[in-house]
């Protein structure tokens, strides 16, 4: 019985919970809640996976009241890997969290927090699952404001800025994401996405429709972070607790890309979006530019959280690039990367919260020698650095493989993959600098002394590091797992759009 | 010659950009966040412009409910007998009501909306397409309502997560002017 | 027909003011002046919602947009500064083209909408009738956005709900003090800060 239901046990499960946490003041108490929750959420994501994968896409009603009256939930493995992300990297998140918050936070108001970041992972969660194009905005608004407040919680000041900076981005994608809704609507008189499609085959030659079509594009954008709207992100991730950039940085993005995903493939269609409005015109370019300044920016930083902020700014470039080609493989690659990015970017963001819980910063400059101080942090910051180059055997080739075939496969596209292996270039200069750092420079001499002092990394946060980290080489070694999933996923989206 | 036509969309558009151009050229962080509510304001008013329809009126049933036969029946039937606190003059009137009489809950406060005699041929198909039991009465469409009601709240959330932001930026920089922040904390590539 | 006349004329009216609450918005220097048009705007455009049959809508937009938001305002007004800064009046050039932009792209959409009132628009003759047909007998409530907001999308107020708790969430987060409590003031500022106010 409980299986009938266990679309909807993914999101009303820690829906719930984050009241709980309120009500539930002592901080270690709401942090074993907070983390029982995540993980059940981890095990429902991977039965709904399974069963998706197994038996086709799932439809639920909410309140049996059918589509286009009530609101329906709808998974298909797209959707099932999406949930799998993101409830995975909350649950080893939340093994990392209890020892780095105590540091970054106020001890009293980890409760709060913690109910924060529930809240977070259900907005992304219900965003994935939903059938509803307006349950989509109501979600989006749940995870983003949560994002804003998480941010906000940053030890720095300028975490504050930086908060605000993304909830007046934010505030401004929504709102075009709800304009673009209305004139969907408009047209139509549905909301519900399968339908929505069904019924724009007789409307979308108007331009109500291609400018309902631009509006969500654009908003959708903005919380994707696509360059030239990315500007919100390197100051958030920069800024914000270790524990939070870490989560963000492998889900928020990539359930922005799952939506866009979702609008152009299901809910648009290929003929419109890429025969009539050429979104490829638009979108190439913009990823490639993406790609390329955003790496060679991420050479000159110093900080090597923002460093990292400006190499996820390039690696959704590749993501849009994938599936800008409007293929089946296009689309393969864009879902095996979006997986790979999370776990790889996760576990670098995890592998920095160790740095600076051990030495207080995560500035270039603090980070000398690291590689005799802490040896197993620093040795998973390499891997982590070797999968965003795509070094066979990482995660990070699987994908850059998947991408290149996918661009090597219609013609006219071989110049794009070449400049995709040029780009891994400018990867290696980042990852270079940074591993330069950790063994090519001595220690100095007060870090040596003030590291006597600290105590070692605990191993929860060590823990969570490792797995996710040796997870992208697990994947780069046998990527069946991730290639099965993504290629079904492929045939689903592009299947149903005809 | 006074049904606007595309021209009410227009006007909102206008008031969209003022609060959108407010919204990204000013610095003082207040001063943006009303630029957003006055963004957010005129969205909503895009939407509720195509939920209306010419002749109609609210989306509250007017007169008695229809006969049914669910849980719902003693529901409806208190409804029923609080609606007839109301307006008791028509409670046993039979179908079709002309609407002139019509004596909703609103005719006293807003001008007679006059219905029958020019309802358009268009409108007396919607009106037999929302079965209201009365051919004459058409109905504005509730869904953009329900939407607006939802977004209306969100917007006033994020309103107030943002001026909580904004209470302690002050109290960190001690400005809430953009420029000011920027000297006090340069703003890196 | 006199009743038509005398709705399009409140219905110009009210737009009217409306345009020019906003463009005084974006001119005053004084926020507290700048807060109450706001809820003046918000209180006008409550009134037009009731001019175009959603007057749930208006009462809603009354009582959050022109109350709670205004008293919010009010209150940051309270706690920080109430004059905007002279500098940033001038007219600035990219905003200015971002907004021509998206408002051209937006009257671009405009222009193959249904006119305003059309019974024939599609929105009125899918989904929605079925909702005025059924709301009666599958819901038995007479306000049919009752019916539909509480039952048939039921799940999206629960979402409203939710974010209005993440709302509360988050300003106690961010603006609650801190009692006094063993190792529990870890905020480090980068640029010597002269104006952190007292905590506790």
């Amino acid at each position: 019985m409980i299986s009938q239901h266990l679309p909807i046990l993914q999101i009303v499960v820690p829906l719930l919970a984050a009241p709980l946490c309120v009500l539930l003041r002592q901080r270690h108490a709401v942090w074993a809640f907070a983390l029982g929750v995540c993980w059940a959420s981890f095990g429902v994501a991977l039965a709904l996976l399974l069963r998706v994968m197994n038996d086709g896409p799932l439809v639920y009603e909410l309140g049996g009241w059918a589509a286009p009256w009530g609101i329906v939930y709808r998974l298909d493995p797209l959707g099932g890997i999406v949930l799998l992300i993101v409830s995975g990297v909350a649950a080893l998140v939340l093994v990392f969290a209890p020892r780095v918050l105590d540091q970054e936070i106020p001890a009293d108001k980890h409760y709060l927090f913690f109910a924060a970041f529930l809240l977070c992972m259900t907005g992304l969660l219900g965003i994935t699952i939903t059938g509803d194009i307006f349950n989509v905005f109501v979600f989006l608004e749940i995870s983003s404001l949560s994002a804003y407040v998480l941010i906000s919680m940053g030890a720095d000041r300028r975490a504050l800025l930086a908060a605000y900076r993304y909830l007046v981005m934010g505030t401004i994608g929504s709102t075009f994401i709800l304009i673009g809704i209305g004139l969907a609507y408009m047209m139509t008189g549905t909301l519900n996405m399968a339908d929505l499609a069904a019924r724009l085959g007789d409307v979308h030659e108007t331009r109500t429709i291609r400018a309902a079509f631009a509006f969500l594009t654009v908003g959708v954008s903005i919380k994707l972070a696509l360059f030239p709207l990315h500007v919100w992100l390197p100051n958030a991730y920069t800024y914000a607790p270790s524990m939070v950039t870490a989560f963000l940085a492998a889900t928020a993005t990539k359930v922005s890309c799952y939506l866009l995903l979702r609008l152009v493939f299901t809910v648009f269609g290929v003929p419109l979006v890429f025969d009539e409005m050429r979104l490829a015109a638009v979108f190439m370019p913009l990823a490639l530019m993406a790609i390329f300044v955003a790496s060679t920016v991420a050479i000159f930083q110093t900080n090597v959280k923002r460093l990292l902020a400006y190499s996820s700014v390039a690696q959704i470039g590749y993501l849009v690039l994938a599936f800008g080609f409007a293929s089946q493989a296009g689309v393969t690659a864009c879902v095996i990367h979006l997986f790979n990015h999370a776990l790889m970017k996760g576990a670098l963001f995890l592998a920095l919260g160790c740095v600076a819980f051990r030495i207080g910063s995560v500035d270039l400059e603090d980070l000398r020698g690291l590689g005799r101080r802490m040896p197993w942090i620093a040795a998973l910051i390499v891997i982590g650095g070797l999968n965003l180059i795509g070094v066979p055997l990482t995660a990070g080739f699987i994908s850059k493989w998947y991408l290149v075939m996918a661009a090597l496969e219609q013609r006219e596209y071989w110049p794009v993959a070449v400049a995709m292996l040029f780009s891994s270039l400018l990867a290696v200069a980042y990852v270079w600098r940074i591993v330069e750092v950790l063994y090519m420079q001595p220690p100095r001499p007060s870090d040596l002394q003030s590291d006597q002092r600290e105590a070692p990394v605990p191993l929860s946060m060590v823990a969570p590091t490792t797995v996710m980290t040796l997870g992208t080489v697990v994947l780069g070694v046998y990527p069946t797992f991730t290639v099965q999933v993504a290629q079904r996923a492929a045939e689903f989206l592009l299947g149903v759009a005809a | 010659m006074l049904s606007p036509g595309l021209y009410n969309y227009w006007i909102v558009v206008v008031l969209m950009m003022a609060g959108f151009y407010t919204l990204i050229s000013r610095g003082n962080l207040v001063k943006k966040l009303i630029g957003l509510n006055i963004f957010q304001v005129s969205v909503f008013m895009l939407y509720i412009s195509m939920g209306k329809v010419q002749g109609g009126v609210a989306p509250i049933l007017i007169g008695e409910m229809p006969a049914h036969g669910h849980a719902a029946t003693h529901a409806a039937h208190d409804i029923d007998s609080s609606h007839d606190l109301h307006h008791d003059v028509h409670a046993k009137e039979s179908p079709p009501r002309h609407p002139n009489e019509s004596e909703g809950v609103l005719s006293d406060v807003l001008p007679q909306i006059d219905a029958s005699p020019s309802l358009s041929p268009a409108a007396v198909q919607l009106a037999e397409l929302q079965k209201t039991g009365d051919a004459t009465i058409v109905y504005s469409n509730p869904l953009p309502h329900v939407l607006i009601l939802t977004a209306i709240v969100v917007g006033v959330a994020t309103t107030a997560l943002g001026l909580a932001l904004v209470v302690r930026i002050n109290e960190q920089y001690g400005t809430i002017e953009e420029d000011e922040i920027h000297v006090m904390d340069p703003e890196q590539p | 027909m006199r009743g038509r006349c005398l709705i399009g004329l409140v219905d110009i009216l009210l737009i009217t003011l409306l345009a020019a609450t906003a463009l005084v918005i974006i001119a005053v220097r004084d926020l507290f002046a700048a807060v109450m048009l706001a809820g003046i705007f918000s209180l006008i455009s409550a009134g037009l919602f009731t001019v175009m049959d959603a007057v749930d809508v208006a009462f809603t937009e009354a009582a959050v947009g022109a109350g709670i938001s205004t008293v919010l305002m009010l209150g940051t007004l309270m706690l920080t500064t109430s004059r905007e800064r002279r500098g940033t009046a001038r007219i600035q050039i990219l905003p200015l083209i971002v907004v021509t932009l998206t408002g051209a792209a937006l009257i671009y959409g405009t222009l193959d909408m249904p006119i305003y009132g059309d019974p024939q628009a599609p929105v009125h003759h899918h989904v929605a009738p079925e909702y005025i047909a059924d709301s009666p007998h599958e819901v038995g409530v007479p306000n049919i956005v009752t019916a539909v907001l509480a039952s048939y999308r039921g799940y999206d107020t629960l979402g409203e709900t939710t974010v209005v708790f993440i709302a509360g969430t988050g300003v106690l987060l961010l603006l609650k003090r801190p009692r006094r409590e063993a190792g529990a003031e870890p905020t480090k500022n980068t640029s010597g800060d002269q104006n952190q106010t007292a905590s506790g």
